[in-house]
């Protein structure tokens, strides 16, 4: 009988204490006591869990390699390597030449590409089936901060949403937590793209009827201050999506990076793309609304606009709005 | 009791690592067993509710501390009712039988995958979804049917080696 009374205490403290830290993590947001717990225990854990990988790491790759051997595998792969090497200089290619039209040669292509990078290696992955993060062990100690992209070889990883001094905890593109700025590498089409978890991506143009047809690579973009650089390959659109009747449009994209195969990555630095300010509030930059006159409808004053060459000396206008002036270029 | 709660620190956080860092790595396509919620249970299943409790709810504290986005105290609710769930049905089980334990690893593994997602649903986790959870659950609870003979005599030489103090559990 005591017995039973002191087990009966016991589940009762027990599951009041998890419900008490269930309720003080999800009323305290991301930056709490808890949060900083966890971090805590990332980082303590970090060094075990780099030493257990790099020990088990041998054994798969051993296992690949007679594998491969067995079945004859290496040319195949050999010539499949070579094939992706010229596809992504293919896509990389198609890429630059749409923004060297873009930009007019006001910007140096490859400099925009030559991010500042921190290398590291995945050394654990989320042990829950309903999130798809990474460990990697880089941390503040290399410069790495929260919301910093992650790539890969064929393109975007994900981005840094927690940091301790040794170690990085990486959102991968395929959360549904995580979405990013992107657009179409050919045309310049602007959207939303979101993971799906074990589904292809989810690609929502911010017009519907936005020219982006199956096999268009999709990139990330700078626009509206998203923190991510543009042009970092994200995937391929893999269904164009019905674009009849819709006040949205819904694409699948098929990312380039295989995330159940990620163990080197690279963390890039640079600071995330600053919003444009609006040009009411830019110091030194006088701003009047135009003129409107009484005597004239309104079909009139749109083409008078249309027409005008009083443009105010614009400083150069950001990266992705440009693409509607390079649209209309044959 | 105070060497058998460091072994048990000890071989918990040694599963948490294995969980996280080996099997990832193992050349075996789709390898996601629930190491910690299989301790538990084996913990439960030869100790008793109050053993059962008190280990579920440490690896669950750990298993919490291991995510990033789920609420912190959710895999701790789960693996302590399961400890708990199981210890009390203990004595209700025959002690001999072989299937019995192996039926138990498949319903609390994959019971306890769908009660963590689903409370990861109702704590507005919008990312978990009806067919995630379904094909999760299965996919634990048939890898820790797999491994449980292995737990099973692991955590039986252990307890033996270690019982619990005189004011231990014992139902």
């Amino acid at each position: 009988m005591y017995q039973r009374r002191r087990i009966r205490i016991l589940i009762g403290i027990l599951l009041f204490v998890a419900l008490l830290l269930i309720t003080l993590d999800v009323r305290g947001g991301g930056d709490g006591v808890l949060d900083r717990l966890r971090g805590t225990a990332t980082g303590v854990l970090q060094p075990v869990q780099d030493g257990f990988s790099t020990l088990v790491r041998p054994l798969g790759t051993a296992t690949d390699g007679v594998r491969e051997l067995f079945s004859l595998r290496s040319d195949n792969a050999e010539l499949r390597e070579r094939v992706e090497d010229l596809e992504e200089r293919r896509r990389v290619v198609a890429d630059l030449e749409r923004e060297n039209r873009e930009l007019q040669g006001l910007l140096d292509l490859e400099e925009r590409l030559q991010f500042e990078t921190v290398a590291a290696r995945t050394v654990a992955l989320a042990p829950s089936s309903f999130e798809w993060t990474i460990t990697i062990d880089v941390g503040s100690n290399d410069g790495v901060a929260r919301d910093m992209p992650v790539i890969a070889g064929p393109g975007l990883v994900g981005r840094v949403i927690q940091v301790t001094p040794s170690a990085a905890r990486v959102l991968l593109a395929i959360d549904p937590n995580f979405s990013a700025a992107s657009r179409a590498a050919r045309t310049g089409e602007i959207g939303s793209i979101s993971g799906r978890g074990s589904d292809p991506m989810l690609l929502q143009p911010l017009e519907p009827g936005a020219d982006i047809q199956r096999g268009d690579e999709i990139v990330t973009s700078s626009f509206a201050g998203g923190v991510f650089p543009g042009g970092i390959p994200i995937g391929v659109v893999a269904d164009e999506g019905d674009t009849t009747a819709r006040l949205t449009r819904s694409i699948t994209v098929l990312p380039y990076v295989d995330f159940t195969r990620l163990h080197h990555v690279l963390v890039v630095l640079s600071a995330p793309v600053e919003p444009v300010p609006p040009l009411e509030g830019t110091p030194g930059i006088p701003f009047e609304p135009p003129p409107i006159s009484p005597d004239q409808d309104d079909t009139d004053d749109m083409d008078d606009t249309d027409d005008t060459d009083e443009a105010p000396e614009d400083p150069a206008p950001p990266e992705d709005l440009g693409n509607a002036d390079d649209g209309s270029s044959p | 009791m105070i060497v058998r709660t460091v072994v048990f620190a000890v071989l918990l956080l040694t599963v948490a690592v294995i969980e996280t860092s080996v099997l990832p790595f193992l050349p075996v396509p789709g390898l996601t067993p629930d190491l910690l919620l299989l301790i538990t249970m084996a913990v439960a299943l030869k100790d008793g509710p109050q053993a059962g409790l008190r280990v579920g709810f440490s690896a669950g504290l750990l298993a919490d501390l291991l995510v990033a986005q789920a609420p912190l105290g959710s895999a701790t609710l789960v693996l302590t009712s399961i400890g708990g769930i199981v210890g009390t049905a203990r004595p209700y089980l025959a002690s001999q039988s072989i299937t019995a334990p192996l039926v138990l690893a498949f319903l609390t593994g994959a019971i306890g995958t769908a009660a963590y997602g689903s409370l990861s649903l109702l704590l507005g986790e919008d990312r978990v979804t009806w067919e995630l959870l379904a094909t999760s659950a299965l996919r634990v609870g048939l890898f820790n049917t797999l491994l449980a003979p292995v737990a099973l005599v692991g955590i039986g030489r252990l307890v033996a080696r270690f019982p619990m103090g005189s004011g231990g559990g014992e139902p």
